[in-house]
């Protein structure tokens, strides 16, 4: 319903517009990019404290608009949009940046959200005691196995983004795992941990500013 | 256990079954022909061929049983897990269940006379946990003035020495034996620097005496005690750095039933009954080790006093009540301090009428009803009708409800893993003041709004129907089948109540799961000729989730593709039901033997593949990954007698060698093992 009230408004919007000047033709310019990404790295492990395993603590930050890795010497601008350190995936706002940006989990498939709903409610970072994205196993975008020691994206879990300049992306987080691959459920603690905390996920980013992802 | 006016047949498990009398139908002997519910015997003639040492061997070689490895060798019946089906000995139920299930390589088949298996709920005579069904084991008559000495050695250094010993002196029954059972283990994976199956040692002891008092009066005692020991090394790897911790588990079980018995020319017999058990078990992990050392104590005690009265009315109806009182109590650490003691006292009774109606029809219906101090209380019914329209056919339909209650652990655990996520688990009686706890000491970050739905844990029900036929040929071909279908609800499963600021969650124990299994029972025997028998059987099986199901269909649920890893909505074909469940299993089993006593065997067990655990993140069985491989395993024996006294056998078991590291660790492979008996 909502989707093709969004698709009814949108073509409105194409017969008036050729209506102004219908001698030329219109230009079409593209403007919804869908990718996919692998081996963002989320402060993977350099050690252990007290037995347990740690990285640097540091962020790698991510730009949806260039498709790229953003230094973290922009972590104070509006450059990135999301970041990721471990499980944690914070948004360019709130109190984690100066943008504008938060998110929401969305129940269905990456396909499902063919438009941002408009009674979204986009959530924002207050950490560290809340995150746009929830940040603890079955909460948000996966599930920790205590019996494996795996970390897996819930199937069906669509993270909605509202980027640093206030446009939209969705994502899906694929693997959590170097090259994508889980270790299988045999492999020892130190292979698991050794190849954990890097981020396959594909998106789709709207640079026209609608909510669109059609 | 019970003297009885039925002729008792040997045990020559060559004829057809049909006249063989079993008690726990119906808590009457009753000749198997003439029970309206599903009922299997296995003869001692069949455990002694067939190798077995403890009962996992001889329950895995049964149509529709599955053993399965976790927490011991628990049973699976119609799909239902160990912990819905109920383990009795001469008709008392064990104790000492770890997660739910009774490790049943605990129990020792050398002196088993025979063991009945009656499938669907029996609730309405046996109260909680006769959901799946009911395995009782029936010890060796005592009074038979014999007396036997066995010896058996195999892989892994498998040592199991017995005596039998059974006499009548007097008016006095006399049943006594030991037995002691040992393996060092075996590593399935080379190299590996932790056994799979750890080293361990057995014993069993038991002894009955029974008394003729006059001519109406009977009395006796049980007594058998149980004890194991396992050596456990445990290495614990973080990041390279080895960790090793010595440990062991000891387990002790004992049981005491003594009794008085009462019976009136033949119309009426009563019998009261004491049963006292116990079980003990204790897990160390090298305290002094700087890494923690862990140790686990739990102590359960049981204790019974029962009456139960049959009566003969007439030639067509039999009517049979009782009535009793358990109480059980429960001390570990693993619920507050090892020395607060839990408890639950439970009344109940039941009554059960059996009704000839005609020379075709027979109809017996049953009730219980069971008060419980700690949960709610539960009526059990059931009703079963036979219908003979001839000499060769025999139709049966069955509908009863099965309960299991809530276990000590379900209701007040108090678990928290330090390493792992640090995640909670609190029992439901006891997570309220937990959760308060933990606010009061600013550790909670918040609560989920099942947290505001604890109460009182209900019993888990089922009902279960059963229709089947039975088809006898001639006397050397029998063919049955039967269909069952089990729904059950209340089952209780964790939940998350709430989340720690520490990220760490908290579950509890709630009555929220709905679940089905559902199948077709097959079985033929046939004997060719004077020597040889044959015996197939075939169960398949559909279980699933009763909310999965409903989510599915709601397109609530989602899982995520092999290939390029993107998630797409489950339909129901995808689904793969609950974990551990084979759709098809089969055996096939030829025995030849002589009355001389020489023998063989080879028998044929298979197992379709089942779902192990998630991989894909919805909690599901669902992908291929997911499932184990199905697997055929031979197990082959013969029997030499040698003279009067003594006797020989050999066998083979898992003759082809299979093997599943990941999934099937209990399997060690091909066993090889020989056997000596003498017989005085």
């Amino acid at each position: 319903m909502r989707s093709s009230r969004i698709i009814g408004s949108a073509m409105l919007a194409l017969v008036v517009f050729q209506a102004c000047k219908k001698n030329e033709a219109p230009v079409v310019v593209p403007t919804l990019t869908e990718k996919t990404v692998s081996g963002i790295p989320a402060d993977t492990i350099v050690g252990l404290v007290n037995g347990q395993p740690v990285g640097a603590g540091r962020y790698t930050f991510f730009s949806f608009e260039t498709n790229a890795v953003v230094p973290s010497t922009d972590s104070n601008s509006v450059k990135w949009d999301v970041a990721v350190r471990g499980t944690t995936i914070i948004t360019n706002g709130g109190n984690s940046g100066p943008g504008a940006g938060g998110a929401f989990v969305y129940v269905g498939t990456f396909d499902d959200v063919k438009a941002v709903p408009k009674d979204s409610i986009f959530r924002q970072d207050n950490a560290p005691t809340s995150y746009a994205v929830p940040n603890t196993s079955n909460r948000g975008w996966y599930v920790y196995s205590p019996v494996t020691m795996l970390i897996t994206p819930i199937p069906g879990r669509v993270l909605v983004f509202k980027t640093a300049k206030g446009k939209y992306a969705k994502v899906e987080i694929l693997n959590y795992y170097k090259g994508g691959v889980t270790p299988a459920a045999t492999a020892t603690d130190a292979e698991k941990l050794k190849n954990q905390r890097y981020y396959t996920f594909r998106f789709a980013y709207q640079a026209d500013g609608t909510m669109n992802f059609k | 256990m019970t003297t009885v006016s039925f002729a008792q047949r040997g045990t020559d498990s060559s004829r057809m079954n049909l006249d063989e009398v079993v008690v726990t139908a119906t808590r009457t002997p009753r000749s198997m022909g003439n029970i309206a519910i599903p009922v299997s015997v296995v003869s001692s003639k069949t455990l002694y061929q067939s190798g077995s040492l403890r009962l996992n061997d001889i329950l895995a070689e049964q149509t529709g049983i599955q053993v399965i490895d976790n927490f011991g060798k628990g049973i699976q019946v119609q799909g239902l897990s160990s912990e819905y089906t109920l383990i009795l000995i001469d008709g008392e139920p064990l104790i000492g269940r770890t997660a739910g299930v009774l490790d049943l390589s605990k129990i020792t088949v050398k002196n088993i006379r025979k063991i009945e298996i009656v499938k669907g709920p029996s609730s309405s005579l046996y109260g909680s946990e006769a959901m799946g069904g009911v395995i009782n084991i029936i010890t060796d008559r005592a009074g038979q003035n014999k007396t036997d000495l066995g010896l058996r050695y195999g892989r892994f250094n498998t040592v199991d020495g017995n005596l039998n010993f059974s006499r009548r002196i007097n008016k006095t029954d006399l049943a006594a034996s030991l037995n002691y059972n040992q393996s060092k283990g075996y590593s399935l994976k080379p190299n590996a620097v932790q056994k799979t199956v750890e080293p361990f040692r057995r014993s069993t002891q038991n002894l009955s005496i029974h008394q003729q008092l006059g001519k109406q009066w009977k009395a006796g005692a049980s007594f058998r005690a149980n004890a194991s020991h396992i050596d456990n090394t445990i290495f614990v790897q973080n990041l390279g750095t080895t960790i090793a911790s010595k440990g062991f588990e000891k387990n002790e079980e004992y049981n005491f039933t003594p009794y008085l018995q009462f019976n009136k020319e033949l119309k009426i017999k009563s019998i009261l009954r004491g049963y006292l058990t116990g079980f003990n078990a204790l897990q160390q992990l090298d305290v002094k080790n700087a890494a923690g050392g862990y140790d686990d104590r739990f102590r359960q005690l049981f204790a019974r006093v029962e009456n139960q009265t049959d009566w003969q009315i007439s030639e067509n109806a039999a009517f049979t009540a009782g009535a009793g009182m358990v109480r059980e109590t429960v001390r570990s650490n693993r619920y507050d301090t090892a020395s607060t003691l839990r408890t639950n006292t439970i009344a109940y009774f039941f009554a059960q009428h059996e009704q000839k109606i005609s020379s075709k029809l027979t109809w017996i219906g049953g009730l219980r009803f069971d008060a419980n101090q700690a949960y709610a209380s539960v009526w059990s019914p059931k009703i079963a009708f036979q219908y003979k329209p001839s000499d060769k056919v025999k139709l049966n339909v069955s509908y009863g409800r099965g309960f299991k209650a809530p276990d000590f652990r379900q209701l007040y655990l108090n678990f928290t893993n330090v390493a792992a996520g640090a995640y909670s688990v609190f029992g439901s009686e006891v997570a309220v003041s937990e959760l308060k706890r933990l606010s009061a000491a600013q550790l909670l970050d918040q609560t989920t709004a099942l947290a505001g739905s604890l109460s009182a844990l209900k019993p888990e029900v089922s009902g279960g129907l059963n229709a089947g036929i039975v088809y006898t040929l001639d006397a050397s071909s029998q063919f049955t089948a039967n269909i069952f279908r089990n729904d059950l609800k209340n089952m209780i499963v964790t939940d998350v109540i709430a989340f720690k600021k520490n990220g760490g969650q908290i579950f509890s124990y709630f009555n929220l799961k709905r679940a089905l299994t559902q199948g077709l029972e097959l079985g033929a025997q046939q004997k060719i000729g004077q020597w040889i028998q044959l015996n197939a059987g075939y169960q398949f099986l559909y279980t699933a989730d009763k909310e999965v199901l409903q989510s599915i269909k709601k397109g609530e649920v989602f899982q995520r593709s092999l290939t390029n890893g993107q998630a797409y909505r489950m339909s129901l074909s995808d689904y793969g039901g609950l974990p551990n469940r084979s759709r098809h299993t089969a055996n096939l089993k030829f025995n030849a033997d002589n009355a001389k006593g020489y023998f063989s065997t080879i028998r044929l067990i298979y197992r379709s593949s089942w779902g192990t655990s998630d991989l894909d993140g919805n909690g599901l069985i669902n992908r291929a990954d997911e499932y184990a491989k199905g697997h055929l395993q031979v197990n082959t024996s013969i029997g030499l007698p040698l003279d009067s006294h003594w006797k020989c056998m050999a066998g083979i078991d898992n003759l082809f060698n299979y093997k599943d590291i990941q999934f099937l660790p209990g399997n060690p492979g091909r066993t090889a093992y020989l056997d000596i008996q003498f017989i005085f």
